[in-house]
């Protein structure tokens, strides 16, 4: 233990000694992330080893916290429910809080249509609560063992049914906010006493402040509690599940439908996107199968919901004709799910997406519309609890090309970012899934307007040439983003935390938008005083400042 | 098997906490959401298969040594119920996490790093060849008075074994004899091992102790040789799955049929030499063992190697079984159930691959007790709010723990063990 003794004493009576962990072995497996070995040397799977690891009860305790660790200049950060590297410290000397405690679901209500959440509860337990109310929450891309709060408050939060239900951060209404220095700042509507319904007023209104596109990811304060809102289910209370493992489906009514719908080209794709927008139809649109790559996710989908089968069959579902030609036929292609909170309403659901698909020359893909596979798809699409696919082949993904923008935008960019992987999936050091494994929400705000892609590469995290190979692809990737004028996606997070002061400097006046890192900084400046936060809240560096 | 032939699992392992829950889809509600009883009882994420997966490798790499402080409380205070494995392998296929955290015990052991409660019971069973720390002796006491044929020194088709707890566990005792009754009532040619059964040795395998498991493996294997064995029957769980899948894992289960006694009483039932004379009028709610369900499908023996295709994707040669749970002992105890007069049968929230365990096994119940206790109220409180009168379990290692938590869980729902359902009915 380096944490001075005394200080260490003062954490422990906060939490208890049993919530103050400071044993080797318990810091280490929080040092431990999904995707480390991309952002450490050699392949490390471990970030910083955190100083301690604190498990707060209350607001009142991350106060007593911040305050300690202000007193003593002691860098802090919390996660909620902590998946990525971006739930680690990026640096050596930090107290880490888990919020594991903070648990609840303190409230829903029904009649105002939002829940009260705490940290810890994860898209799953709140959908489940919300359909017994005839509601539904906003789950985001990375599935539902993830947190609403942290993807409302601190980080992204688009996903599959963002076309109807918005993105994460859209959804935030009030929160409670414990700032850097120990203060707390209830926000909006639970500023001025008058409950959780608004995050923009009467009462603090700070959601530009606490975060932008991608948040602070907890480099920010600590968010203790945050209401957000919540949205019309018109399916059963319990979401029935049959099948055998894995293969779980979703018997729903007949209001309830899901389609894999096909393009003949790029262009008729994003007509059929705006389309739908301006149609007003959809309760989730995703294109999810693809991620698992062009080449092979029509196979492993249709492996996959044969319980009987396992990953040792692909190479003989690869050769079956008819999935071949399933193949050839999804490569321009997207998921959609119609909920109709009407008999009516989905009749005319129906017809306008019939009506869309004659206009553009779409159709809906035959095999994917198997009463099985279309169970499949909804309970896939509506709980989103078979994420952890994203890494079913080799163990190890990361995305890429990561962008948000009109139809237009998103597929005129797709072919490039396809033949960038194309090229550096020859090298048999990642996985040949088909240079296009762009997956995405084809609305990644409410109402739709934009589709947000992500170019999955796959690699084997156990493997350091396979790594390396990654590493390859994602610095050709990040330089190729840039070369298109995109803003920098996932790829390029890999890099900055590679950066030494001086680079950070040289990359952030370059980049597209320099003014956000100075206004960042100026935040920082102002709600973290004594530079508390964790190095992942991207701001310019201090003796640049207003640079 | 080793801790290192783990290694690629444990750098492959992304820490999605999939491994703390129920199987996400499955999810029915707040309450009854988590799956790993380790850390939903801690409530810290290093006590999950994930944080072990972290620590394992670090403890690999040399971050620190084995005798580092918390290291044997995180590896024990588990009970190996397996939850999360089937969690993981819903979307993981080169993953076994339940595996890991067993090697790592194995390992602990090998390098003397030794829970001492655990040692109470290991030393017991050295001496005794039980795991309850009881005199060998009394062994056989629980059938004394029963007419049936003793094993040890004749032969006989069907070998009923009691297992260590029901034959010192006074109260639960009874159970066994019930069993031994139906089974002769039903014509079945059954013999005992008596005072010279022995322990499975499944619980000294899932505490680390491999050669105490291997000794007492190759004892009953040739037990049941000598004695001409066909079929051996067990209302334990942990046995069933010793007998089932450790001896087969170890290549020492030869031509030997392991039933649970539900197996053998549905297909007694089905065959008409059951019958039930009285009606039950009950709601029950059934517990899903966790050795009788995700943890006992079959062992398939497989030797092969990892085989990448596509450039990365793992796979194996030949093809590897794969085991997520799919294929437990569920529908049988819930048929038996329905079979009976009179019973309604309600379902847990959590149940079959995704039941949430009792909270005895693993080594928990010695080591930890407050941790089984709270396993064992957690589920009964699930039980309760299900409406149902009963909660009825199918292994005396769930009964008892149930048994002990009921007084301070302040419920009022009845325990019972299948078996004496069915006797009561008979």
């Amino acid at each position: 233990m380096s944490l001075r003794r005394d200080i260490y004493q003062a954490l422990e009576d906060i939490v208890g000694p049993e919530y103050a962990l400071v044993d080797e072995p318990f810091l280490d497996s929080y040092a431990f992330q999904w995707g480390t070995e991309l952002f450490r040397p050699n392949g490390n799977k471990f970030m910083p080893r955190p100083e301690a690891v604190l498990l707060p009860g209350s607001a009142g305790e991350v106060q007593a916290i911040a305050r300690v660790c202000n007193k003593h200049k002691i860098k802090y950060k919390a996660f909620s429910t902590g998946w990525s590297v971006y739930a680690a410290p990026y640096t050596e000397g930090q107290i880490l809080l888990d919020m594991r405690r903070l648990d609840r679901i303190l409230d829903i209500d029904e009649k105002n249509m939002f829940a009260v959440i705490e940290p810890n509860v994860i898209g799953a337990t709140l959908q489940a609560e919300a359909m017994k109310v005839g509601l539904n929450t906003h789950i985001i891309g990375s599935g539902c063992v993830s947190s609403p709060l942290a993807a409302a408050t601190s980080f992204l939060g688009h996903g599959p049914d963002s076309l109807f239900m918005g993105q994460a951060a859209e959804n935030l209404l009030a929160a409670e906010w414990v700032l850097p220095t120990g203060d707390i700042v209830r926000t909006g509507s639970l500023g001025a006493g008058i409950g959780w319904f608004c995050g923009d007023g009467p009462g603090p209104s700070v959601r530009a402040i606490i975060r932008g596109g991608s948040g602070a990811r907890g480099a920010l304060g600590v968010f203790t509690k945050c209401a957000v809102k919540l949205y019309p289910w018109p399916g059963p209370a319990q979401l029935p599940v049959e099948g055998t493992i894995p293969a779980y489906h979703s018997p729903l009514p007949p209001q309830i439908k899901a389609y894999t719908i096909a393009f003949p080209d790029w262009g008729a794709y994003a007509d059929a996107h705006y389309k739908i927008y301006d149609a007003e139809i959809g309760y989730i649109l995703h294109r999810q199968y693809n991620k698992l790559g062009e080449d092979l996710g029509p196979a492993f989908f249709m492996m996959y919901i044969d319980p009987t089968k396992t990953i040792d069959d692909l190479e003989e579902m690869l050769e079956r004709p008819e999935i071949k030609k399933l193949t050839e036929e999804m490569r321009v292609s997207t998921q959609i799910v119609l909920c109709g909170m009407t008999q009516g309403d989905i009749a005319w659901q129906e017809r306008a997406l019939g009506e869309i698909l004659a206009e553009t020359g779409g159709w809906k893909v035959a095999a994917m519309s198997d009463p099985m596979m279309e169970k499949f798809t909804l309970l896939y699409l509506i709980r989103l609890g078979f994420k952890g696919l994203n890494m079913v082949f080799s163990g190890g993904y990361r995305g890429s090309f990561s962008q948000k923008g009109t139809p237009d935008f998103a597929v005129g960019y797709r072919a490039q970012a396809a033949s960038v992987l194309a090229k550096h999936q020859k090298t048999g050091l990642i996985v040949e899934a088909g240079g296009d494994s762009m997956m995405g929400p084809g609305g990644g705000m409410g109402g739709g307007g934009h589709i947000g892609f992500e170019q999955f590469c796959f690699y084997d995290p156990s493997d350091l040439a396979s790594i390396n190979a990654a590493l390859d692809y994602f610095e050709d990737a990040a330089r190729e983003a840039k070369r298109l004028g995109l803003t920098s996606g996932y790829e390029a997070r890999i890099f900055e935390a590679r950066l030494t002061e001086q680079e950070k400097r040289t990359a952030f006046l370059s980049a597209p938008q320099p003014a956000l890192y100075r206004y960042q900084r100026q935040i920082k400046d102002i709600f973290d005083p004594n530079d508390l936060g964790d190095d992942q809240y991207a701001v310019m560096p201090k003796d640049r400042k207003g640079a | 098997m080793s801790l290192e032939q783990y290694s690629a699992d444990m750098k492959r392992c992304i820490r999605c906490s999939y491994c703390k829950w129920v199987i996400l889809s499955q999810i029915k509600s707040w309450r009854f959401a988590r799956g790993c009883p380790s850390e939903a009882f801690t409530k810290i994420h290093t006590y999950s298969a994930s944080g072990k997966m972290g620590v394992s490798l670090a403890l690999l790499e040399g971050r620190f040594n084995y005798s580092s402080e918390g290291l044997l409380d995180i590896a024990y205070k588990c009970q190996l119920c397996g939850s999360c494995d089937v969690a993981c392998k819903v979307c993981r296929y080169f993953m076994e996490p339940l595996e890991m955290m067993r090697e790592l015990r194995a390992r602990l052991v090998e390098e003397g790093q030794l829970v001492p409660e655990h040692m109470f019971t290991i030393d017991g069973l050295r001496a005794e060849d039980n795991m309850m720390s009881k005199t060998k002796g009394e062994r056989g006491n629980w059938i004394q008075g029963c007419d049936v044929k003793s094993l040890a020194g004749e032969k006989g088709p069907v070998l009923f074994h009691a297992g260590c707890r029901l034959s010192f566990d006074e109260e639960l005792s009874p159970t066994a004899r019930k069993a031994l009754e139906i089974l002769k009532k039903a014509g079945v040619e059954v013999g005992v091992m008596g005072k010279d059964e022995t322990c499975c040795g499944g619980r000294a395998y899932d505490l680390g102790y491999r050669g105490e498991f291997t000794k007492y493996a190759e004892h009953n294997t040739e037990a049941w040789r000598s004695a001409g064995v066909k079929t051996v029957v067990t209302c334990c769980s942990d046995c069933y799955y010793a007998f089932k899948v450790l001896y087969a894992k170890y290549g020492l289960r030869k031509n030997v049929e392991v039933l649970h006694v539900t197996e053998f009483l549905e297909r007694l039932v089905a065959e008409g030499k059951i019958k039930f004379a009285r009606k039950l009028p009950m709601k029950v709610t059934y517990h899903d063992p966790c050795h009788l369900g995700r943890l006992a499908e079959d062992y398939a023996p497989w030797n092969g190697k990892e085989k990448k295709i596509k450039g990365q994707i793992v796979t194996w040669e030949p093809k590897r079984p794969i085991r997520r749970g799919a294929n437990g002992i569920y529908e049988t105890p819930r048929s038996l159930l329905r079979s009976i007069p009179g019973i309604e049968l309600v379902e847990m929230e959590r149940t079959r691959e995704y039941a949430w365990c009792c909270g005895a096994a693993g080594g928990a119940k010695e080591a930890y007790p407050d941790f089984a206790l709270w396993t064992a109220k957690e589920r009964i409180e699930e039980a309760q709010s299900t409406g149902a009168d009963a909660l009825v379990t199918a292994c005396p290692w769930c009964e008892r723990n149930f048994l002990d938590a009921v007084p301070s869980s302040g419920s009022n729902t009845a325990i019972y063990d299948i078996v004496d359902l069915v006797g009561q009915a008979m």
